[in-house]
């Protein structure tokens, strides 16, 4: 079965992990342990230092290797730093990244629709996701209630949501996939026992991506938690790789 | 692909009869923060085939709110499945007078294998008083404590053990969670302290802990636990498996360490 990891991040932070992954050595290597193929990889830069500095280094350190993709990271366009809407797509469409990132508690901005109106608009139209950590914060909102407020501005964005978290998170994140459709959650910290095969006979496989949190998670954990779930294997093979990939292919740059 | 053995088994087969895995730290029923798809015994036997458990040691979630009804519970589910569970009887300090009757009925429950303490729920030190009798208990009878622990908490941070683990020192002490955050304290006192233990539930999933606690402490000093029906043993498993340690590591961890404290 091919995994294809939808959230790996690589680099230098202020406060790194017990174990750090600087390049991108580290996380090919890792992968190759765990029989992961391919990977779709933020870069520490992007998050700690800015994404004016983060995504053009991301490309950069991340193109000797075809099986990690890179991503971006969005800024208020208001501000100019990443150019305008139209520069920032086009940009993206010349660099083939077909992801972005939002990181609103370390970047200081609101994520909402004054801010990001026109740029989720345009990736709305586009049909790039955009991926967001449960842990983020945006003014007053955090987590759930900010993913909640999002999704209630931009019903049709397509949002993954990454570390649900494991101490229970169903409650929180089945009644936005029940009526957000272009709404997903991955697998990184899905360790509730029979969580992936319950929501995916409730929902069907489409809605979750497989995804490891490298270098902050064990990769072997989510893998084998995927692999040897009680579903069938198409069902697998869609939460591993397939749906990540048909996401990636639908981006219309 | 890892160099092991026994992962190459795992992902192939999804269990290994040559690793009948252990769960020293699992639950049982309803709990209030969380969804639940398979809390019960037949459903929880399903998913310990599925991942190659042989036992799971627990303490039902009734048993940490009313030792008096869940302990009950508890007993009863070993008593139907002598084979494949074993109980650790659960205290709540913060109704005292319930205390000693709890120990009292302890050697007469089926399964009874020890004694699990919650001691943040509680907010109750695990150095307090009213867990003496269960405490004293285990002491006399040589028996295993599972504690909840987790870096930093004031009722049951590492900073706690020592005075612990000294006071009874002919109790087996498992630090569920191994005292989450506090790795590398855990893992010393874990090194230095021969009643003290270090249970993996929840602290697997962070990379490199595995490998510290090794290092440190040794694999002879690690158990593994999931927290069942919370997180998918495939999931530590997987932790353990791909952990940059050896097999005998991980035989270590996911089961001889326990056959031994338990003697299964």
């Amino acid at each position: 079965m091919e995994f294809f990891d939808c959230n790996c991040e690589i680099g230098v932070l202020t406060q790194p992990p017990l174990a750090p992954a600087v390049g991108p050595e580290a996380l090919v290597q890792e992968m190759e342990r765990v029989g992961i193929e391919r990977a779709l990889v933020r870069h520490a830069c992007q998050i700690d230092e800015s994404p004016i500095v983060g995504n053009p280094y991301a490309l950069q350190v991340l193109a000797p290797y075809d099986n990690l993709l890179p991503t971006w990271s969005i800024l208020p366009p208001q501000c100019g730093e990443l150019g305008t809407v139209d520069e920032f797509i086009t940009a993206m469409s010349r660099a083939g990244v077909r992801a972005l990132w939002a990181f609103p508690s370390k970047h200081n901005y609101l994520l909402n629709a004054e801010t990001f109106g026109e740029l989720f608009e345009e990736m709305i139209a586009r049909r790039i996701p955009l991926f967001l950590r449960s842990t983020e914060q945006s003014g007053s909102l955090r987590g759930w209630e900010l993913c909640t407020d999002l999704l209630r501005q931009f019903p049709q964005l397509t949002l993954i949501l990454v570390g649900h978290g494991s101490w229970g998170t169903d409650r929180f994140f089945r009644p936005l996939i029940e009526r957000y459709p272009n709404f997903y959650v991955d697998t990184s910290r899905y360790e509730l026992e029979g969580g992936i095969a319950d929501f995916c006979r409730t929902y069907g496989p489409h809605r979750l991506l497989f995804g490891t949190a490298f270098p902050y998670t064990s990769m072997g954990g989510p893998m084998l938690t995927l692999l040897h779930c009680d579903m069938p294997d198409d069902y697998k093979a869609a939460v591993a790789a397939g749906n990540l990939a048909r996401i990636l292919q639908e981006v219309q740059l | 692909m890892v160099d092991s053995q026994l992962a190459a088994e795992f992902v192939a087969r999804g269990r290994s009869a040559a690793c009948p895995v252990i769960d020293t730290h699992a639950h049982y029923g309803e709990f209030c923060g969380i969804y639940f798809p398979h809390p019960h015994a037949e459903q929880m036997l399903g998913t310990m085939d599925r991942a190659g458990v042989r036992i799971c040691i627990f303490a039902s979630h009734m048993a940490l709110v009313d030792p008096r009804r869940g302990n009950e519970l508890s007993a009863r589910v070993c008593a139907e499945h002598p084979d494949r569970f074993r109980c650790y009887l659960a205290i709540n300090p913060n109704y005292p007078d319930q205390v000693a009757a709890e120990v009292a009925r302890a050697e007469s429950m089926a399964g009874f294998v020890g004694y699990k303490f919650l001691s943040d729920y509680y907010q109750y030190p695990i150095t307090g008083d009213r867990y003496k009798p269960a405490l004293e208990h285990a002491e006399d009878r040589s028996l295993a404590v599972l504690l909840h622990t987790w870096g930093g908490s004031q009722f049951d941070g590492p900073a706690l053990w020592e005075e612990l683990a000294t006071r009874y020192p002919h109790v087996t002490f498992l630090m569920g969670h191994s005292g989450y955050g506090e790795w590398e304290k855990a893992a010393r006192l874990a090194r230095d302290i021969d009643n003290i233990y270090l249970e993996l539930c929840a602290a697997y999933s962070v990379r490199g802990v595995i490998e510290l606690f090794c290092e440190i402490a040794g694999s002879h000093k690690v158990t593994f636990g999931t927290d069942l029906p919370w997180f998918d043993p495939h999931y530590g498993i997987g932790c353990v498996l791909f952990a940059d340690i050896s097999d005998e590591d991980r035989h270590n961890i996911l089961h001889r360490n326990a056959e031994r404290i338990f003697g299964l």
